[in-house]
């Protein structure tokens, strides 16, 4: 493994490490500065690739991940914050118990799924040794964590949060397996800011999800 | 060629172009963004783009027509609708804008020739619709908003996974390109996979189907009948133009067949007729899925059929509950009775649809049924085929239990209030009669 393989295998496992740290959180301020960094590292991969395939194209790339991930989503995420105690601490979760409960699920999913289905592939030609698949796992991970906060919280900002560290996963997935027309990345942004400026209009409304009596069956 | 790529860009700029009126007139501007549209997509069937951008095919035109006739209907419906509509989450023109953004997004995912674009499509539909969902804003539209935000677009992301990997295997995401290709691998599996929990998600596909009631019930009726008759259809074609790449023909249909067996179920036990419709919606898309699975001439055509049957029956459904809802404000089931005397346009509309929806003869969904379950016998699924009759004739018994007893127990003073809301509910559910006679005439005259 040369000096850049290493980089690139030691950022990807600072990726999948925020999202540990955003799943331990309970203040959704951390959470949503996790995210950001987060995205930060996916931009600085981004760029360590445009370097070495000399590509403009990973170059918009990681411009664009830290415009509209690392600053954008995070300021209209933290701007709408209601003020209330109640809102900026989720109190009600047994951390100790999701934390073991995450664990379980990723180390399960990530196993079944990389060893069923992406072990034999060949990676993008950046990384010297582009045979050995294994910095997928990292990618992976990251999406079954992004899985994971969605389902194992109630409030919007956290659901927003793991919908956002699944689009980073397919971020990171793309970057590594070779890089998909830069358009289609572009909208896939643009869909997470959209979707991000429209959750936030229900969050003026709504913060927690609870079951609700009328919508179950 | 030209001609065709043109048209195809008009039909999508048109109803945007309606939006240039929000603070004047656009209700009207829409309705008649609508009818041009519906125009434009017949002569579409004379001059369709097959290579570069778009890629129209014959199958695509007709998505195209109901996708816009449904539309059209919507908007005439709302017109009316929404001047009853207390406590409105966003303003009235911002609903016609959305609604035509919804439009465009569900016609452009449609018509585009790539496989990301179309994702993107679908990713646009959620993000358009959302917010239609609070026109009518209540604790439970806002809770039901949210599911449908977060639900369908983490299942969305899987399909993006496939989309990726498809990329990876083809280095192509052209959708012509890759039909014609027919690649075999682990990959491409793996990738067809994915979709159908991604965009199975979108579809009502067993077990990601979960915002599917919550946004069908809570949403306004016209925008509930444009969900379940063409939002749902647009995402099964998508679904179908990435299973054409590689046929896992086993998978997906016991995924339909599962999925029509819980549907079946979930129909049984529901409280409120809108909730109730929505998981008809899921066992008739699932039905369709079946047929398109199946994949030969006999389950295609029939899920063509069932498509465009289900998608005027379904909306006159949801019309006529809208007319229900917005006359005697009640959304049980058990809360309703005489609607046969107090509401007989309404009536008549919702039991027409109702029988359409569940398949009774001469609809045009009975004959859609018929072709795909015969496609599924002729291809030795006996199993499959017995468990999707039993469920089927188990749905039928519960709607129509549900729905005559609403209609037939009981009376009531009149209290049909509206009656261009009623006209287009009968107009939606006459038309799944209408399309099973013509199929019956067309038979009979080819044999």
């Amino acid at each position: 493994m040369n000096y850049i393989d290493s980089v690139v295998y030691l950022i990807s496992s600072l990726t999948a490490i925020s999202a540990f740290y955003i799943q331990g959180q309970e203040f959704i301020v951390s959470m949503i500065r996790g995210q950001s960094v987060q995205s930060l590292l996916i931009a600085v991969l981004a760029f360590i690739i445009a370097w070495e395939e000399r590509s403009i194209d990973f170059f918009i790339l990681g411009a664009l991940i830290i415009v509209l991930r690392a600053f954008l989503v995070n300021y209209f995420l933290q701007k709408r914050i209601p003020k209330q105690k109640s809102y900026i601490y989720e109190g009600r979760v047994s951390l100790s118990y999701l934390f073991l409960v995450d664990l379980i699920f990723i180390v399960i999913s990530v196993f079944i799924l990389y060893s069923i289905a992406f072990s034999g592939i060949v990676l993008h030609s950046f990384l010297e040794n582009s045979g050995n698949s294994s910095v997928l796992v990292f990618p992976i991970t990251l999406f079954f964590q992004g899985l994971f906060l969605i389902a194992s919280r109630r409030t919007t900002f956290t659901q927003i949060i793991g919908y956002v560290e699944e689009e980073n996963s397919l971020v990171l997935f793309a970057m590594f397996l070779l890089p998909i027309p830069i358009i289609i990345e572009t909208s896939v942004f643009l869909d997470v800011l959209a979707l991000v400026v429209i959750s936030s209009i229900v969050v003026l409304e709504k913060f927690t999800h609870e079951p609700v009596e009328e919508l179950r069956g | 060629m030209i001609a065709g790529n043109l048209l195809a860009i008009l039909i999508l700029l048109i109803p945007g172009f309606a939006g240039i009126f929000y603070r004047s007139r656009i209700k009207e501007m829409s309705v008649a963004a609508a009818a041009i549209d519906l125009g434009l997509s017949v002569i579409m069937y004379y001059m369709r783009p097959q290579t570069g951008f778009f890629f129209v095919q014959n199958i695509t035109v007709l998505f195209i027509v109901m996708v816009l006739s449904v539309y059209l209907l919507s908007t005439v419906y709302s017109t009316r609708y929404l001047k009853g509509t207390e406590n409105m989450g966003i303003r009235e023109p911002t609903y016609y804008l959305l609604l035509n953004l919804f439009t465009i997004s569900m016609i452009f995912s449609l018509e585009v020739n790539n496989y990301g674009f179309m994702w993107v499509g679908i990713e646009a539909t959620t993000i358009s619709s959302a917010l239609l969902l609070i026109t009518e804003k209540t604790e439970t539209s806002l809770e039901a908003t949210w599911r449908y935000i977060i639900i369908v677009s983490a299942g969305v992301t899987f399909a993006f996974i496939s989309i990726i990997l498809i990329y990876y295997s083809l280095g192509t995401l052209s959708v012509s390109v890759a039909i014609a290709m027919h690649p075999h691998s682990k990959i491409m599996v793996l990738a067809v996979s994915l979709a159908l929990i991604g965009f199975g998600t979108k579809v009502g596909v067993f077990p990601v189907h979960t915002w599917l009631p919550d946004a069908h019930s809570e949403a306004p009726s016209p925008v509930s009948a444009m969900f379940s008759g063409v939002l749902l259809p647009t995402a099964l074609y998508v679904l179908y133009e990435v299973y054409e790449i590689e046929p896992i023909r086993q998978l997906y249909v016991w995924f339909a067949v599962i999925s029509i067996v819980a549907a079946s179920i979930f129909i049984g036990y529901q409280t409120r007729y809108k909730r109730m419709f929505a998981y008809s919606t899921m066992e008739n898309m699932n039905l369709a899925l079946l047929g398109l699975a199946a994949g030969g001439l006999l389950g295609i055509t029939g899920a063509l059929l069932l498509l465009i049957s289900h998608s005027f029956g379904k909306a006159g459904a949801f019309y006529s509950s809208g007319n229900v809802l917005r006359f005697t404000g009640k959304k049980n089931i058990a809360d309703l009775s005489g609607l046969g005397t107090s509401m007989p346009y309404t009536s008549a509309s919702m039991l027409m649809s109702s029988l359409a929806v569940t398949g009774a003869p001469p609809f045009g969904t009975f004959f859609g049924e018929f072709l795909i379950l015969s496609d599924v016998l002729s291809l030795h699924m006996y199993a499959q085929f017995i468990i999707v009759i039993i469920f089927l004739a188990t749905a039928f018994i519960s709607v129509n239990y549900n729905v005559t007893g609403m209609l037939f127990n009981g009376k009531g003073p009149r209290n049909e209030k509206d009656k261009l809301m009623s006209a287009v509910s009968v107009i939606s559910a006459v038309m799944p009669l209408f399309i099973g006679i013509f199929y019956l005439v067309v038979y009979i005259e080819v044999l």
